[in-house]
């Protein structure tokens, strides 16, 4: 569902993403981890086609995300890092206005609304403005938005920020319940979330991938076996000589 | 939300149909979002109030029984007011970071800055509608040239048609609204007083060879042909000026979109 190869973005002389590949398959839930600045959110926004890539090639759902940025948009659910929502709107207005723009008419539409708003507790706030509610609804909206077209691809750049404790764990389940037939990728540099509902990891520092694979596997080829992501995750940023800046 | 079946996922066709309704969509939202500010009720109030007391003044103090002061003053009012409008149509977007949700929403781009336009468009028409008691008021009075008060409004919508394109592409090229205001205003003056007299004949006598203010009238400013409105004459070349310029400035917008991409 998504295919990454040898994807490159550069900003002016900083290399945000460095020769990136990798894959994301159907029933998939794979965590993008590593350090603020490290090219989680690059890649999803070239995933989101929000930018091109200097290089290489970013393909979702069989779509080139350069030439078909279209057909990429309409299958996938995006939760940008900065949780961007049209303050002044009231929610219920908020969410019938994306679910629109996405395409949804009749049925459809009033059905992906009821799902979305459902699945992200969304019932008690929905005549609020969105300026009004707190930053944990804030970024259920904003989940809500990325789902309410039920799409095939999720893309959620740091989708727990803001969530309290209960929230998240509430978050890993509703994850956990989108991945049939669907294949997710979310950003994050909180271990916990990884480790309790991804299949697989990808870990990137300095915008290189460093590691792709089950936790297991990856403390196997790190040399540190029945090592947690976390140990994992720190071998493998400190054993990185800094390539660029 | 695992029936993924319920929703079709294979790509449409962007045709006719789906780019007016995507247009439509981003249009609903902006022109809410203009009422749903309480500074657009302030623009609309004060440029009514400037507006009308032009009329007025000529109206009482002259005796004169028709529109062309209110029509006069328009373009000299349009030079702050519609930066005004559309000074936070993108800078906004990007302050508030829903550019990038916008822009990864299956729309063209092109549905997000027409929507835009025509959000603004619809908002400065209905300002300008505020004016029309005055039509109504010359009718009960007198015998008003229903003609060419219509001519005039019709040059008045195109003027504001052209104004709100060069502000929405100003806007797009910024992320303050106030550095959006102030190139607006100055493309405005630009246009507006570059077909005054005046001026025309000190950019004349500065380069008496080129004759560059005579050139500037003649091909660039918008005076002239907003002039033709007013005198009642709806003419071919001039409804292909705003169209061309306004349309040149709204497919600059789309493309100053495009940059962010790279």
């Amino acid at each position: 569902m998504i295919k990454v190869e040898s994807a490159t973005r550069r900003y002016g002389a900083l290399t945000a993403v460095d020769q990136v590949s990798f894959e994301v398959g159907k029933n998939e839930i794979v965590g993008f981890v590593g350090p603020n600045g490290a090219g989680k959110s690059t890649m999803l926004k070239m995933l989101s086609t929000f930018i091109h890539p200097s290089e290489g090639s970013v393909t979702v759902a069989g779509h080139d995300a350069v030439t078909e940025p279209l057909a990429v948009r309409h299958n996938i659910g995006y939760l940008s890092g900065d949780t961007p929502l049209y303050q002044e709107m009231r929610v219920d207005k908020f969410l019938r206005f994306i679910a629109e723009a996405r395409g949804l008419t009749g049925d459809a539409l009033e059905q992906g609304l009821a799902k979305a708003i459902d699945l992200c507790s969304l019932d008690t706030v929905l005549k609020q403005r969105v300026k009004e509610c707190s930053t944990g609804f804030r970024q259920r909206i904003g989940l809500a938005t990325a789902l309410v077209h039920n799409p095939p691809v999720l893309l959620l750049d740091e989708p727990t920020h803001g969530f309290d404790p209960m929230q998240v764990l509430a978050f890993r389940d509703t994850l956990r319940s989108l991945r049939e037939n669907r294949a997710i990728l979310f950003s994050t540099h909180i271990i916990g979330d990884v480790e309790a509902i991804s299949d697989r990891v990808l870990i990137i520092h300095q915008g290189r991938l460093l590691g792709d694979g089950r936790v297991q596997d990856l403390a196997e080829r790190a040399g540190i076996p029945g090592a947690g992501l976390e140990e994992v995750f720190a071998h493998l940023v400190r054993t990185t000589a800094p390539t660029h800046v | 939300m695992s029936d993924t079946e319920i929703i079709d996922h294979t790509v449409p066709r962007l045709s006719a149909g789906k780019f007016i309704r995507g247009t439509r969509i981003v249009f609903g939202r902006e022109l809410e979002a203009y009422f749903d500010s309480p500074i657009a009720y302030i623009y609309a109030a004060v440029f009514l109030v400037l507006s009308c007391t032009t009329f007025m003044n000529s109206f009482f103090l002259d005796g004169i029984v028709d529109m062309s002061p209110y029509f006069e003053i328009l373009p000299f009012l349009l030079i702050p007011f519609v930066p005004a409008i559309t000074m936070r149509a993108w800078a906004e977007e990007h302050a508030q970071h829903t550019f990038e949700l916008l822009m990864t929403l299956p729309l063209h781009s092109s549905q997000a800055v027409l929507g835009k336009f025509l959000a603004a468009l619809s908002f400065y028409a209905l300002v300008l509608a505020g004016s029309l008691p005055i039509v109504l008021m010359l009718v009960f009075l007198g015998d008003p040239d229903l003609g060419l008060i219509f001519s005039s409004y019709l040059g008045a919508l195109l003027l504001g048609a052209f104004f709100l394109s060069f502000g929405l592409f100003a806007s797009g090229l910024t992320r303050d609204q106030i550095v959006a205001f102030v190139l607006a205003t100055l493309c405005g003056f630009f246009f507006v007083l570059s077909g005054h007299e005046q001026v025309v004949e000190v950019l004349d006598g500065l380069s008496p060879a080129w004759q560059l203010g005579t050139w500037l009238y003649e091909s660039i400013s918008v005076l002239p042909h907003y002039q033709a409105f007013g005198r009642g004459v709806i003419a071919f070349s001039d409804l292909v000026y705003f169209a061309l310029m306004s349309g040149f400035f709204v497919w600059m917008n789309q493309l100053s979109l495009q940059r962010s991409k790279y």
